[in-house]
This record gives structure tokens, C-alpha cells and sequence, in this order.
């Protein structure tokens, strides 16, 4: 399931929505006693971190800002330089017609369990993930086989081709871990969520305290490939605190060292407090609207479309937001500036309307909206949204939602359930533009993701031609992933409202922090030194 | 006096009998497919129609009432849609949190509402009366979402006297881990000796404790101040005045015993508005009671928590009363004898 | 919040009107509750003419001047979609005090039948009523109206229905009382003995007797139904957004409190001021006209 991206909200506690029954002696399971702040890294959260599980082959939520220390993957995307780095893989290359990949492996990798990470293991885990078809186990929707003619090369063979080396360094179902780890005929899923942790990663699970605020604990693996020589930080504990202003008490009091999201107002009134570092930094995650293209009209989609000030939205959000040009947000293959994207401009709105019948001084229009209860921001965006169609004669009634009530809704089978407008955040699963179109725009026969309920043919011939066509011929893939966009703006099943900023606030006491939307909200906790001040 | 209980309690289980009943009555003649619900998102008509059956839904509806009463009173209060819990077992372990508010609070109210009250009525009519009645109206018109959050913004954030959220702080578990006694952080930390961790559970409490006593507070000293000006002109006090004891003795004798029978009358009735008000504040302070739950269960339409909660400050109300009303009988003999 | 219904008082001296110039003078507090008591209903009236902004108590927003500090511009500052919160707070006063006269109205007229039945009729009808109540009286007041406005759909309309299911029991207690007193009167006997009917009884000799307490009853009540109101909206379950709604508004002031505090600040000042001044009132005439209350000197 595709999380949202939601905004605390004060009230009205995530600490409250898991409670384990507390059962022995103690309070809450103590860990160790002694706690050195100044090898120890706590990531502040404002929702509870394991929710998805720990199994990292269907892991699809929250959970990847702890499991990206713990496991790792083949490939690693660097968003700076925009380069495919070597991570479990150290090298790699593409047959030419790109159906055969091959990947030489890093000798000497030991999983947590012990065991040592060959060829054979990484394929086990990968099938696996496969298999288990979770997650975004769909990023390896091209493979056909995988073989490991020796110890550390393995070799792809794909159906058609496909980027692998870019699917293979995705935020989610791209782990590799020890698919022996609960011994032979032992359930690995059991073991992995009991928990325990199989990866290959820096740091390696302590404790879970489940439903509580110190919720997860990670030590240093001391046999970790990378070595632990230089500064790095020994601990790291993902701390969940709901109200984003108990946050930055914390953040101030030198007890939490990141935190990951907080009200825009908040964020910016830390500018210039001491000791607390801001950063601001586009994501690739946008805010979308999608319109039910089968009880709205072409006309009237497009009329809404320019009927929403888009620019006051983002001033309205204080720096969280910034303007989206088509689909595919700056920093990935296929954004592009130069297209045709709507812009506020009621007199065209009412033109569009009227011939439809609508508009002011004629019929009104009544809309449904839904977003996600509990993110701010979005409820911002509907009522700046309802107050702007007020102006069209358009009365749009606005519902929050919890997300699973709110997709439940917009997948249910009864068409007069759907509702005309679905807001909601969505972010590319590895680092390119596919999984906007295949997840929201290729025709659905049951409602799943495609909640615009948009069923175009050409548009689904272009997105199977895209894919194969970034692994052979990327500029070409880029002409075609602009023509895409050309054509569903001209269509219009979707509202493109903004791209969000990520906006962290974090101690001054470390350095090295890299903001990679490739990995939303990680913090590569190993690449960080502590500067101990 | 057991002719007295016996009838108390007959009553009390007759009334907690109706408010059972009452809580059914409410889920399902409200709009709304519990089956459908308890079947999930991606369930097939053929899949709600089982879990209906499996609820029992499909059963004639004095079979589901009698169905209803049994699992209430066998512990089963279903399952919380938001926890995937069991209900009853989710407010065992939010409950004591807010009973320690609630405790706290009626602590601060009658250390405060009773002598204001006691003041008030003395000098009848003065500035000292005008100002307390002003500020126990003050107490009982109080929004008080509202002063949590002036509070909280005032002495936590600007301040920093004390904390701004949490029962006590959780970095304290490392190097004082708290054992469990009774349930309730405070008197566990006394009784443990564990006295950083004492300071840290009462340093925390003070905040919600004073916003959950606003309106207790008001409402006592009204009601002393309104007891005893009645009772001044009844005839032993007279005669205690012409006997030429002095004022300090009339009031303390024999007023603050006749004072006394409307507030511990009240104090059941306080308890439960209490009760009730902690699902505004807790929230506000990340206070982990019975109104977190609730109101993480009303943001996730959990129906089955919903009514678990309301069941159970209903019942948990009807016994505060039962209580009440036992210890009234046994001080004053007027009652058990009517 | 009502108090401890007390014992039903009897009717009241005509001499209490005469009292009551003295009385306003010295009691201030009291004064003051009804003057401001007024001043909230005028601003309701006249909030067309007296907000400066009347289209942002609507659906109008102004993104461009968001969360605006208090200015000479905008007195209460301007909220998260930059509406001016002053001209919120004036229409505001038209929804809470709107909610609460529904709900008594609502509580009367459920409460007044009931309790007559109960009180004059007496017998297993007044069992089978006090019974009910009881069982309704066992929840505190807005655990009830909570447990019901969060299955409902959240409304207005809802709340008012939820509020309203939890507060007609005392009215019924208070009218049974009031019938039962005087239908035992000696008096009542030879009306009947006479053959007047049960009707004109009712409606010549009990209602009567039973207005000044429902009276001061309601009035009490007021202030503690707009808690209560504010309080389900605070929890989301009562007006939506745009609805100026004090309660709403300070729900959802709360995430910028910290950085932005009049968001919050104002509309719960409105709340507390109303029902402040509405308490105030509603002691003021209990404290007219009902005799028993002793005042010492």
C-alpha cells in the first residue's frame, strides 16, 4: 500500500493508536542503561516507524527509514550527481539488447546472521521478493530467471528490457538479505517479524519497544563490510513523537538529533536558533488530485483545472510546497519546464464551464473531495480548493478520510461510492518517472491506485513502450515520457497541485547529511560524522 | 444497613443493565454496515455476508441483545478496528493514566474549591465573596481544550517550568527504570522510592491535573458557599451563636460538617465529568488515558472502541455513585432509613 | 453543566420583581453577565454589518496573507488560509448560542410531556420515565453526546441531535418534580372533585408553577450546552470547515499555537466569555427568583 505522506496534527496521538498491553515488571521493555549522546543518533518521527511489518521483501510504508540502515541493495542512486552508484553490486553491465544483466558482487559481505553473502544468496532473496509479491515487488516485473554462475556474479535474464540497475537500487523490495536465516523448514517470515533483522546493513536491530516511543534501537554491526574506522555513530534510535512541537522541545534540549517533518510555520520559526541546522530540499513527492474521469467531462476536468490558484496554494504553505511542471517532478528523467500546464485562469474556467452548462449565474456544480485525515497541509489545499470552485459556482464538499477509509473508498465497486477528487502524495519507487504511470494512469480493471478511473488506450501503448525504451534509449524514452505528459495534461484526469520541499531540522553536531529523495526521509545514519560539539 | 446496600446495588446493576443495553442500542441503529466494517476494505459481498454471520448479525435482535450482555459480561468487548486488540484489554491499560488525572485533579479541586467556598460564605456579599464567585464561575465556563493549550503554551513552551508533554520523561526509563506496582506512575515511583522518577511523573501531572480541576474546583466552592449560607440560619447554629461560641468554632464545627454533604454528593458527579473532560485535554498533553484512546478511536471511526470506552465511563460512573451513596448512608443514618 | 437538580421551589412572591433594582445594584457580577449576555446576541444579529469581512466567515480564503499576527488591519489576526479570524469570531456568535436554543427547546419539549406524565399521573408511568431517565442520567453529559455524535455524521445537525439525546432527562426531573408537588395539593383534589378537566389543570396550575425554575434551569443550562457544543466541534465532531464554529477553529489552530497563538487565542476567549456571561446570567435569576436563597448581610 502507497503511504501518504501526512503532517502531524496535535491532536489526537499516534503513540495511542498501538497500544501493546503492557505485560511484566516494568513500564516500557529498558534497554541498556548506558546511553552515550554523543555516539548515539535519534531520528524523530511523528508516527510509528514498523507498522508495515519487518519483512523486507513487502515493507511499503514508513519503515524504510529504519530498514535502509539494516539492509542494503545491489545498486544505490546518488540524486546529486545522478549517477547509479555500486553498492552489494560493485560493478555491472547490460547485454545489448538489454534482456541479459550482469552483476559482479562484493566479496567478503556478511549478513547479520553470519552467513556469507554469495551470488546464490542474492538471487534467494530476490525470487523471494518476487514471490512474496508485495511491496513494490513489481520493479522486477522484467525478469525472467536469475542465475549465479559463480560465486559472486549474477546474472539477470528479462523478458524485455528494463533499467535494472536502476530497479534494482529502489527504496522498496530491492533488499538483499538471508533468506536461510530461520535455518532450514523454518518460516522466514515468522523469524523476520518476531523481529530480527537479516541484512547486510551498518547497524542491526537492539530492541523494538513496539507502540511505544522509543520504538526502535539499532547497534553498529561490528563486522560490517564497510568498516567502522573514523567517526561514526555506534547507535541510532527512532523515537516517535506525535506533536511536532514536543519535537522541536526535544531538538532543542539536544535529545533528538533529526527531525523528520513538521509544520512549515514551525520549521521557519527555528531560523537562526542556535545549535539547530535547517534544511530545505526538494523531495519527489507531488500532491495530486485525481478527477474521476468518468463522472466528470473533458470540459469540466479542464475547467477545474484552471480554476484552482495553484500559486496561492504554495504561498499559503509557507515553503513546504513549490510549483510542479507536468507529472514528473526536477531531478528525474523526463521533468521538463516547457509544458503546456494549467495555470489560474477563472475566465477561461468559466468559459469551459458555461459551455457545459455551468458556471456562475447558471447550474452549480456539486463535487466530492477526500484527502487524508491528519495531514495539515492537505486540509489546507481543500479548503484554498473549495474556496476557489466556490467562485465557479462549483460547491465542493470536502471529506477527511483516514487513508485506509479513503482508499477503501475510492476502490470500492460501487462507482456512486467514488468520489470526484482524490487527493493524495505520490513518489517514485526507484529513481524514475514509470511508476506515476503505471500505478495511476494505465487502465485499471478494478480500481486500485488509478483513481482518476482513467482508461486511456494510446496512453497505455506509450507506458509499455517507455520502460524497455529507458534501458536501450534514454533520450528517446525522455522525448516519450514528454509526449505522455503533453497528452494527459491535455486530458486532464489529474490535478497537478504541487511538489513538496522536504524541510528538516537537525543538530549542528554532525555532518554529512545528504538529502536523497531517491530514499524518502532516510538518513544514511554511516555516512554521518558526529563532530562531537 | 444491608437492606440499604442490597437495595443500592439492585439498583446499580439494574441501571448498569440499561446502559448496556442503551450501548447496543446506540451501535446499531446507528447508520453504518458493522459487518462491512469488521470485514475490511477489500472484502467480496460474499465475504461481508460471512462476517455477518459470524457476528451474529444475521440473528433475530433479542438473540444478538442476550448475545451482547454475555460477551460484555465475559470480558469480550470486541475488538478495536485501530489496535487489532481486544477492546477491553486497550482500556485496562489506558485506564489507570486517567484515573491518576482524574484523582490528581479532585485533589487540586476540593484543596481549592472547599475553602474558597468556606471564604466566600463567611463574609457574604464582600469583595473577597464577589471576587471567589466571580472565579468559580470563571472555573465552570471554562473551555477546557482551550486552557490546556494556553497553559501549555504559556508555562511549558515560553516558560519552561515545566514539561510540555508525556506522564513522565521517557529518557528517565534508561537510567531509572520504573517497576510496576500498582499501575499508576506516581504511586509507583513513591512506592519504589525511585524519587527522580517521582519528580518527573508529579512534574508532568501538575499541567493536565490543574486544567482537568477548573471546572470541579468552581463548582465545589459554589456549592459550599451555597450549603453553608442555607444552613446559617438553621436553628443549632443560632443557638451555638447565642450561646456566645466564638464565629471560628460555629464555622468549624458545625458548618463544615453540614458543608460537607452536598460536595461529597457532588464529588460523584464531578468524577465522571472528569472523566469525560480528559478526552479533551489528554491529547493536547500526550497523556496515554482512556482519552487518547478515544479520541484516536473517533478519528478512526473504531465503533467497537467508541462504545468499549463510553460502556466503560458509564459503568465505571454508576459505581463512583454506588460508592458515593454507601459512604453517605454509613455517616448519615437519615438516609439509610428512608 | 447543570449542578444537582435541587428541590422544586415554590412559587414566587410577587414581592421578588420589586427587588429588583436593589438587587442589580448590588450584585454587579450579575449585571455585567446579562449586559454582555446581550452584547453577544447583538453582535450575532448585526454580524453582517459589524464584521469587517464578512465573506471570511464563508468560503472566501486569501492565501497571500496567511497567518498574519493582530494588526491594525486585521484585529485578530488572519488564520491558516488567511481569513480574518475577527469576522469569525462575530459569526461564530451566531452558531453556538443558535445550537444551545435548539437544544433546550429540543430538552423542553421532550422534558416538559414526559415529567407531567410522570409527576401527575404518577404510578408505574412514572417507574417505566424515571427509570429512563436514570439510565440516560447514568452517562455524564458529554460522554452520551460524544458517543453519539462520533457515529453520526458529523454535523451540525448531528450535534445537535446528540446534545439535545442527553439533556431532556432533567427537564424531566425537574418538571416531575414541579407536578408532583402541586398535584398533590389539597386544592388540585377539589378541582377535580369539581370536574375540571386534566387538561385545563395542566396547563392552568402546573405549568405555571413549573415556568420559573425551567426558567432558571435553561438559563442555566445555556452556558453549559455551548461547552459542550464547543467542545464535540473541538473534537471534530460538530461543525465542518468553512462553519466559523469556535470549537473548529480552535481544533484547528492547534498545529500553529506555538508559532502563530492567536489562532487559538480568540475563539476560545469567545467561548469563554460567552459562557461566562451566559453562567452569569443564569445564576443572576436563579438568585431573583427563587427566594430560598438567603442572602446574609
Amino acid at each position: 500500500m502507497k503511504r501518504h505522506r501526512a503532517l502531524p496534527v496535535a491532536a489526537g496521538s499516534a503513540l495511542a493508536l498501538l497500544l501493546a498491553a503492557c505485560s511484566g515488571s516494568t513500564y516500557h521493555a529498558s534497554t541498556q542503561p548506558q546511553q552515550t549522546s554523543a555516539q548515539t543518533f535519534t531520528y524523530d518521527t511523528y508516527t510509528p516507524v514498523m507498522i508495515d511489518g519487518w519483512d523486507p521483501a513487502t515493507e511499503y510504508s514508513n519503515g524504510i527509514i529504519a530498514m535502509s540502515l539494516m539492509y542494503q541493495t545491489l545498486t544505490h542512486y546518488n540524486s546529486a550527481t545522478h549517477q547509479i552508484e555500486p553498492e552489494l553490486a560493485t560493478s555491472w553491465s547490460s547485454s545489448d539488447n538489454g534482456l541479459t544483466w550482469t552483476f559482479q558482487l562484493r566479496h567478503g559481505v556478511h549478513f547479520h546472521t553470519g552467513r556469507l553473502m554469495t551470488a546464490q544468496a542474492a538471487a534467494d532473496a530476490i525470487q523471494r521478493t518476487i514471490k512474496e509479491n508485495g511491496g513494490a515487488a513489481y520493479i522486477w516485473g522484467a525478469v525472467k530467471t536469475i542465475d549465479a554462475p559463480s560465486e559472486y556474479t549474477l546474472v539477470f535474464h528479462l523478458k524485455y528490457p528494463s533499467p535494472l540497475d536502476l530497479e534494482a537500487s529502489a527504496d522498496y523490495s530491492a533488499y538483499i538479505y538471508d533468506t536461510q536465516a530461520a535455518g532450514s523448514g523454518g518460516n522466514l517470515t515468522k523469524w523476520l517479524n518476531t523481529p530480527h533483522d537479516a541484512g547486510t546493513g551498518p547497524y542491526s536491530l537492539q530492541t523494538w519497544n513496539s507502540g511505544q516511543e522509543f520504538e526502535v534501537i539499532l547497534k553498529a554491526y561490528s563486522g560490517y563490510w564497510g568498516g567502522w574506522s573514523g567517526a561514526h555513530y555506534k547507535r541510532v534510535v527512532f523515537r516517535v513523537v506525535p506533536q511536532d512541537t514536543t519535537a522541536v522541545q526535544l531538538l532543542k534540549s539536544g535529545q533528538v538529533s533529526f527531525i523528520e517533518q513538521m509544520s512549515p510555520t514551525l520549521w521557519s520559526s527555528l531560523k537562526g536558533a542556535s545549535g539547530i541546522k535547517l534544511v530545505s530540499a526538494a523531495s519527489w513527492q507531488n500532491l495530486l488530485g485525481q478527477l474521476n474521469t468518468r463522472a466528470l467531462s473533458l470540459p469540466v476536468r479542464q475547467a477545474i483545472s484552471y480554476g484552482i490558484d495553484y500559486k496561492g496554494m504554495i504561498a499559503a504553505l509557507s515553503g513546504a510546497a513549490i510549483p510542479s511542471s507536468g507529472i514528473v517532478p526536477a531531478g528525474l528523467l523526463g521533468h521538463f519546464t516547457d509544458l503546456p500546464n494549467y495555470s489560474y485562469d477563472p475566465a477561461k474556467a468559466t468559459k469551459l464551464l458555461n459551455a457545459a452548462g455551468y458556471g456562475p449565474g447558471k447550474k452549480a456544480l456539486n463535487l466530492s473531495l477526500t484527502y487524508t485525515q491528519g495531514d495539515t497541509n492537505e486540509s489546507i489545499v481543500a479548503t484554498l480548493m473549495k474556496s476557489d470552485l466556490a467562485k465557479l459556482n462549483i460547491n465542493l464538499s470536502v471529506q477527511s478520510l483516514s487513508w485506509p477509509t479513503q482508499w477503501a473508498k475510492g476502490k470500492s465497486s460501487t462507482a456512486s461510492q467514488h468520489q470526484d477528487i482524490f487527493m493524495e502524495y505520490w513518489w517514485p519507487d526507484y529513481a524514475d518517472p514509470y511508476s506515476w504511470f503505471i500505478n495511476l494512469l494505465a487502465t485499471e480493471k478494478t480500481p486500485y491506485f488509478n483513481l482518476s478511473y482513467y482508461s486511456d488506450p494510446t496512453l497505455d501503448g506509450m507506458i509499455n513502450k517507455v520502460e524497455p525504451l529507458v534501458a536501450t534509449d534514454r533520450s528517446a524514452a525522455e522525448q516519450l515520457y514528454k509526449q505522455m505528459q503533453v497528452r494527459i495534461l491535455g486530458t486532464a484526469p489529474i490535478l497537478f497541485l504541487y511538489n513538496s520541499n522536504y524541510q528538516y531540522a537537525m543538530q549542528n553536531n554532525f555532518t554529512g547529511l545528504q538529502v536523497n529523495p531517491a530514499y524518502p526521509n532516510v538518513v544514511f545514519v554511516y555516512d554521518l560524522k558526529p563532530t562531537g560539539s | 444497613m444491608t437492606r440499604y446496600l442490597a437495595r443500592r446495588l439492585a439498583l446499580a446493576a439494574g441501571v448498569v443493565a440499561g446502559v448496556v443495553l442503551l450501548t447496543f442500542l446506540i451501535a446499531h441503529a446507528v447508520p453504518g454496515n458493522p459487518a462491512a466494517s469488521w470485514a475490511g476494505p477489500h472484502a467480496s459481498p460474499a465475504q461481508v455476508a460471512a462476517a455477518a454471520k459470524y457476528l451474529g448479525l444475521d440473528r433475530p435482535l433479542p438473540v444478538q441483545i442476550a448475545k451482547y450482555f454475555a460477551g460484555i459480561f465475559t470480558g469480550n468487548w470486541g475488538l478495536s478496528i485501530h489496535t487489532h486488540q481486544s477492546v477491553l484489554s486497550n482500556i485496562a491499560t489506558a485506564a489507570p493514566a486517567s484515573l491518576e488525572l482524574v484523582i490528581a485533579a479532585l485533589i487540586i479541586a476540593l484543596a481549592v474549591g472547599v475553602p474558597a467556598g468556606l471564604v466566600s460564605a463567611r463574609r457574604p456579599g464582600r469583595p473577597a465573596d464577589q471576587a471567589i464567585r466571580a472565579g468559580s464561575i470563571l472555573g465552570v465556563s471554562m473551555p477546557i481544550f482551550w486552557m490546556a493549550l494556553i497553559l501549555q503554551l504559556v508555562f511549558a513552551q515560553r516558560l519552561h517550568v515545566l514539561p510540555v508533554a508525556g506522564e513522565y520523561s521517557p529518557s528517565l526509563l534508561f537510567t531509572n527504570p520504573l517497576t510496576k506496582v500498582t499501575g499508576f506512575p506516581v504511586l509507583d515511583a513513591l512506592f519504589t522510592g525511585n524519587w527522580p522518577m517521582l519528580g518527573s511523573t508529579l512534574s508532568h501531572l501538575i499541567l493536565p491535573a490543574v486544567v482537568v480541576a477548573a471546572y470541579p474546583a468552581g463548582l465545589i466552592s459554589r456549592m459550599v458557599r451555597a450549603q453553608i449560607l442555607d444552613t446559617v440560619g438553621e436553628t443549632h447554629v443560632q443557638m451555638a451563636r447565642a450561646l456566645g461560641l466564638p464565629e471560628r468554632d460555629v464555622f468549624g464545627r458545625y458548618l463544615m460538617k453540614l458543608a460537607w454533604s452536598p460536595v461529597s454528593a457532588a464529588i460523584a458527579l464531578v468524577f465522571g465529568y472528569s472523566l469525560v473532560n480528559t478526552f479533551l485535554v489528554e491529547s493536547i498533553f500526550d497523556w496515554p488515558g482512556l482519552g487518547s484512546y478515544a479520541v484516536a478511536s473517533i478519528g478512526t471511526l473504531d465503533t467497537p472502541a467508541i462504545l468499549g470506552v463510553t460502556l466503560f465511563v458509564a459503568i465505571a460512573y454508576v459505581i463512583a455513585n454506588l460508592i458515593v451513596d454507601i459512604v453517605q448512608a454509613v455517616i448519615d443514618p437519615r438516609i439509610r432509613l428512608r | 453543566m447543570i449542578e444537582i437538580p435541587e428541590a422544586p421551589a415554590p412559587a414566587p412572591a410577587p414581592a421578588a420583581a420589586l427587588r429588583t433594582r436593589g438587587w442589580l445594584r448590588s450584585n454587579p457580577l450579575l449585571a455585567a453577565g446579562g449586559a454582555v449576555s446581550a452584547l453577544i446576541v447583538l453582535a450575532a444579529v448585526l454580524a453582517p454589518l459589524i464584521a469587517p469581512d464578512p465573506g471570511d466567515a464563508g468560503s472566501a480564503t486569501h492565501p497571500f496573507s496567511v497567518l498574519k499576527p493582530p494588526s491594525a488591519q486585521h484585529w485578530f489576526g488572519t488564520d491558516q488560509v488567511g481569513r480574518d479570524i475577527l469576522s469569525r469570531v462575530i459569526y461564530g456568535a451566531r452558531i453556538s448560542p443558535l445550537v444551545a436554543l435548539f437544544v433546550l427547546l429540543i430538552a423542553c419539549a421532550i422534558g416538559i410531556p414526559l415529567g407531567i406524565a410522570a409527576g401527575y399521573f404518577g404510578g408505574w408511568l412514572d417507574d417505566v420515565i424515571m427509570r429512563l431517565t436514570d439510565i440516560v442520567l447514568a452517562f455524564p453529559a458529554l460522554l452520551l453526546a460524544l458517543a453519539l455524535a462520533a457515529l453520526l455524521p458529523p454535523s451540525m445537525t448531528s450535534l445537535t441531535i446528540a446534545i439535545s439525546a442527553t439533556w431532556w432527562p432533567w427537564y424531566v426531573r425537574l418538571i416531575r418534580g414541579q407536578a408532583a408537588s402541586v398535584a398533590g395539593r389539597p386544592y388540585i383534589e377539589s378541582c377535580r372533585a369539581l370536574g375540571i378537566s386534566r387538561r385545563r389543570i395542566i396547563f392552568r396550575h402546573i405549568l405555571p408553577n413549573a415556568i420559573t425554575p425551567l426558567i432558571v434551569q435553561v438559563s442555566l443550562d445555556v452556558g453549559g450546552v455551548i461547552l459542550t457544543a464547543s467542545a464535540l466541534s473541538f473534537l471534530g465532531l460538530g461543525a465542518q470547515d468553512p462553519t466559523p464554529d469556535w470549537g473548529l477553529m480552535v481544533s484547528e489552530g492547534q498545529t500553529y499555537f506555538t508559532t502563530d497563538w492567536w489562532v487559538v487565542t480568540f475563539p476560545g476567549l469567545a467561548i469563554l466569555i460567552t459562557a461566562f456571561a451566559f453562567n452569569l446570567l443564569g445564576d443572576g435569576l436563579r438568585d431573583l427568583l427563587d427566594p430560598r436563597r438567603v442572602i446574609l448581610r
